[in-house]
């Protein structure tokens, strides 16, 4: 057992490959985060109203999201629909719209909880004194809904960050891969893996503080009972 | 199995659906074996976690919180690669996934664990500790029977997250469901193109995760309602 984690740390070009690589994981997630919000917003309020048809598909979809790997819908959006639809895209579009599906799910999830967790008696309120279905959602329920779910929201987007290394097995060019070229590099597989970690729990420390600024400065009329 | 397939799906379609059946059942054997590895370490993290020895329970955080912040494909290629790398051994796909899973699963499952004995009100243990109950026995006939309601939603729902990270496994050459099926997709066969064997993978995955979620979910409704209706009747 020898570690020699200098063989890494001493190439210029292995550390600019590991910082390229890391810089992508973290915007691809960061887009495909708030792509995904925001269809899993159309999506959670489609089941939420009840609309019809839309309702239905929106909920089997999540399920559908929800219940099968990652890897999979990945594989299937890179591989099966450009040959299906006919259409060719760079890696990191279809890894884009892959990872957008796939938050989308699980964001809808937990917003449809939100929802269901507002406080009865504002609602009842609102529609006392003759605020619209409409108005009611998007002022009284939302708000409420996302300042609840937040800390959840959260959660799920670290939680999320951590598998979007699968996109390496599509060629996407993200911190994963970098590490999988450098290991064929180097056969310092230890040491470049352990690296990649360090590099990942940084990233997602980074996150976590970024969203909790985020979640004080939008939510700060959320008084702490 | 094989023949009535092929006889009713033709030649291709059969064999590939015969094969990616057969090969799930490395999916659910792997899922299983993390799950019971992963809810034994699990067990042991969230008990180091509740004695009152500080290092004990600082350790288990550690284990938690350290664990959870590490991608499962790190784990994959640490245990199958980097590991193996380092001490110049060969560890087989299987024992590195194995490893690998168990490792991912314990973190979460102790946290589940451990949150669910927290919740537990601290009169519990204060009044089995003044009947004279020791430590083990107020854990085994007070604490642990109202956690494990509180735990048995999400320790269900945990596993839809370990048979779903099982897909990963292939990567380090584990042949399962996943790999049987990339195989196939990659394979210039007709009737195998990726947009027919992808949905067909999702759906096996899809029919072994979602009974788990609905069994989940379902749980989560009935023993929430005891829950709430126990702790109406304490208060009352």
């Amino acid at each position: 057992m020898d570690l020699r984690f200098f063989e890494i740390y001493r190439s210029a070009d292995y550390l600019w490959l590991l910082f390229h690589g890391a810089t992508l994981s973290a915007v691809l997630t960061i887009a495909s985060g708030l792509l995904g919000f925001l269809l899993a917003l159309g999506l959670s309020t489609a089941r939420h109203a009840r609309v019809p048809v839309l309702g239905h598909l929106a909920a089997a979809y999540t399920e559908i999201v929800r219940n099968t790997p990652l890897i999979v819908q990945l594989f299937f959006v890179a591989f099966g629909l450009p040959l299906l639809l006919g259409y060719q895209w760079p890696f990191w579009a279809h890894a884009l719209l892959a990872l957008t599906l796939n938050f989308s799910g699980y964001f809808s999830e937990i917003l449809r909880a939100g929802y269901v967790g507002v406080d009865k008696g504002c609602i009842e309120a609102a529609r006392a004194l003759g605020v619209r279905p409409p108005v009611i959602f998007a002022k009284i329920v939302l708000p409420q809904a996302m300042a609840n779910m937040f800390p959840s929201l959260s959660a799920q987007f670290i939680f999320l960050f951590l598998t979007t290394g699968v996109v390496s097995e599509i060629g996407v060019e993200d911190l994963t891969h970098a590490g999988v070229f450098i290991d064929s590099r180097s056969f310092r597989s230890f040491e470049v893996f352990i690296t990649l970690t360090v590099i990942y729990i940084g990233l997602s420390l980074m996150f976590k503080a970024g969203l909790s600024l985020l979640q004080a400065r939008l939510f700060r009329w959320q008084s702490v009972s | 199995m094989r023949d009535a397939l092929i006889e009713l799906l033709g030649k291709p379609e059969g064999i590939v659906l015969y094969q990616l059946l057969d090969a799930t059942q490395f999916t659910i054997y792997l899922s299983l074996i993390a799950f019971g590895g992963g809810g034994l370490v699990g067990a042991l993290i969230a008990f180091l976690r509740l004695l009152p020895n500080r290092w004990a329970g600082a350790g288990a955080l550690s284990w938690i919180w350290f664990f959870q912040s590490t991608p499962l494909l790190m784990l994959l290629f640490l245990s199958g690669l980097g590991v193996p790398r380092l001490f110049g051994v060969d560890v087989n796909p299987w024992t590195a996934a194995v490893i690998s899973l168990t490792i991912y699963a314990s973190a979460y499952l102790a946290d589940v664990w451990r949150g669910a004995v927290e919740s537990i009100p601290a009169g519990q243990w204060e009044g089995a500790r003044a009947v004279g109950l020791s430590f083990g026995q107020t854990l085994r006939l007070v604490i642990v029977p109202q956690a494990g309601r509180v735990a048995l939603a999400p320790t269900v729902g945990f596993l839809v997250q370990i048979i779903k990270g099982t897909s990963l496994a292939y990567i380090i050459g584990f042949s399962d469901l996943m790999a049987i099926g990339k195989r196939w997709a990659n394979a210039p066969v007709e009737g195998t193109e990726p947009f027919i064997i992808f949905p067909l993978m999702a759906l096996i995955y899809f029919c072994l995760c979602f009974p788990l979620s609905l069994l989940a979910r379902r749980l989560e409704r009935r023993l929430g309602a005891v829950t709430q209706k126990g702790a109406a009747t304490a208060a009352a």
